[in-house]
């Protein structure tokens, strides 16, 4: 993992044990059948494959994008996976993308101090990330939308909705007219592409 | 695509950053760098300090982060084709990517994610290293990466997964001494055993890493010192075969020149190329 990691916020994934399997079940499993033994099956693997509702063995696409909603979504950690293992991975990509979209957004970042770690792995836990520049405008718009986005963090949200054009679902574009927009407090200018400061907060 | 091997030597390389490309432009001997191929435009501008590098006949290889070589589904065409114009733009002898994955079902991971060790696996990641080289003039190498979790279904072991990987492709491989040293390390393995076991004379360059270890857990950060055990691990691999090129990879954090120095001559000790601070 290149992320740097540290205490992780939250520890293991209790709301899925990893493979608990009741015992009496003696239902072949799927590499059973197959005659394929896991190389690496610890007491987690008993319940590998796993089998869809009608007995259908998840392709590797499906058990793909349950892994990646795990890790990005605060889905349940699928099936046979260590848990404790999973949440430090988790943990590890949150702590990587603060510091991503803390070079992207540094007022946001540094406005935020000691805070910023805690309030971008809260906020971001469960959305995906949708590239650095984009998770911290999302994040700048949802503090200012309830009155918590600091003052230097508002001067550099209003910079840039007066430089370029994001609707929120799409890749943000340079705005080619001009524009005046605010952010806690702060009243940004842009015509041409020069950015005006008109009022501080 | 045919069996390829590499015959230049280009002794220690970096990871080109543009943070460090003061430092990297700064280095004499300097012969090869990295540089991630999602970060160059295919048709725009070179990020500054690259062409002043490539004009001093510094070799730059394009790194893909973002192709998803092991998702499930085929490569996204406009990746493979900004990977390819990134490649001959830089006029690259080779490229490189990882065998993990980074999105499913839509969603980015925003990281390289490990693959089951399953003949399934294998058959995605084949069919999209084949699609990639037929859009490449050049050969591609492919790194393993360091993985925190593993999949609970392996059927094969980490090289037989590999190796089948490179048989079936005829790609290079792209060695990371530090992923190597990770996983070794938090799976309780001998990273020698794998090194014994791998095709060490398919190597088209090495990557060297700094970690750290939390949780019990050893993360290849990059952006911590190279440990002592992964400088051996440099010295058990020479002794074994040596790579063409061995590089550091720093991606944040970054330390003062001095620093950076050391490593780069540490990294030169121990596989035995002259210096190029």
């Amino acid at each position: 993992m290149t992320a740097h990691p540290e205490v992780p916020g939250r520890l293991g994934n209790e709301a899925n044990p990893a493979g608990v399997r009741d015992q009496n079940d003696t239902t072949p499993r799927p590499h059973e059948r197959n005659g394929q033994f896991a190389l690496r099956c610890g007491a987690s693997s008993a319940d590998w494959p796993p089998i869809q509702p009608g007995g259908r063995v998840e392709s590797l696409a499906e058990r793909q994008a349950g892994l990646v909603a795990a890790l990005t979504a605060g889905a349940r950690v699928p099936e046979g996976f260590d848990g404790r293992l999973v949440e430090i991975a988790r943990v590890a990509l949150l702590r990587k993308r603060a510091g991503e979209v803390a070079k992207q957004w540094p007022l946001l970042a540094a406005s935020m101090r000691t805070e910023w770690m805690r309030e971008f792995m809260d906020w971001a836990a469960a959305r995906p990330t949708q590239g650095s520049l984009r998770d911290g405008w999302d994040l700048a718009r949802d503090l200012a939308a309830r009155g918590a986005l600091p003052a230097l963090a508002g001067e550099e949200l209003a910079t840039r909705e007066a430089t370029s054009h994001y609707d929120g679902h799409t890749a943000p574009r340079a705005r080619r007219a001009p524009a005046v927009r605010r952010a806690a407090g702060t009243v940004v200018v842009q015509i041409a592409g020069i950015v005006r400061i008109l009022r501080r907060a | 695509m045919s069996e390829v091997t590499t015959t230049t030597s280009y002794g220690v390389g970096i990871g080109w950053r543009p943070e460090i490309a003061g430092f990297v432009a700064g280095l004499p001997g300097l012969r090869f760098a990295e540089v991630v191929a999602e970060s160059v435009h295919a048709h725009g501008d070179l990020p500054p300090g690259l062409p002043a590098l490539l004009e001093r006949g510094v070799t730059v290889v394009p790194h893909g982060v973002r192709l998803s070589l092991g998702g499930a589904e085929p490569v996204e065409a406009a990746r493979l084709e900004h990977f390819a114009a990134v490649a001959r733009r830089l006029n690259a002898p080779l490229v490189s990517e990882h065998i993990a994955f980074v999105r499913a079902g839509g969603v980015e991971a925003g990281h390289l994610l490990p693959l089951p060790r399953s003949h399934e696996a294998v058959d995605a990641v084949v069919a999209n290293v084949k699609l990639v080289q037929s859009a490449l003039d050049v050969p591609i190498a492919l790194e393993p990466i360091a993985a925190v979790f593993d999949w609970p279904d392996d059927e094969l072991d980490e090289a037989a997964f590999l190796t089948e990987i490179l048989d079936r492709t005829g790609a290079l491989l792209l060695l990371d001494v530090a992923n190597v040293y990770a996983n070794a390390r938090n799976r309780g393995t001998d990273p020698l055993e794998l090194l014994d076991r791998l095709p060490l004379d398919r190597v088209a360059y090495v990557h060297v890493a700094g970690g750290a270890e939390h949780d019990g857990i050893y993360h290849d950060t990059h952006t911590d010192a190279v440990p002592q055990p992964v400088l051996e691990l440099i010295t058990a691999l020479c002794e074994r075969h040596r790579p063409p090129a061995l590089m550091l990879e720093r991606d944040g954090d970054y330390p003062p020149a001095a620093a950076l120095r050391e490593e780069l001559d540490a990294i030169a000790k121990a596989a035995g190329y002259p210096t190029v601070t």
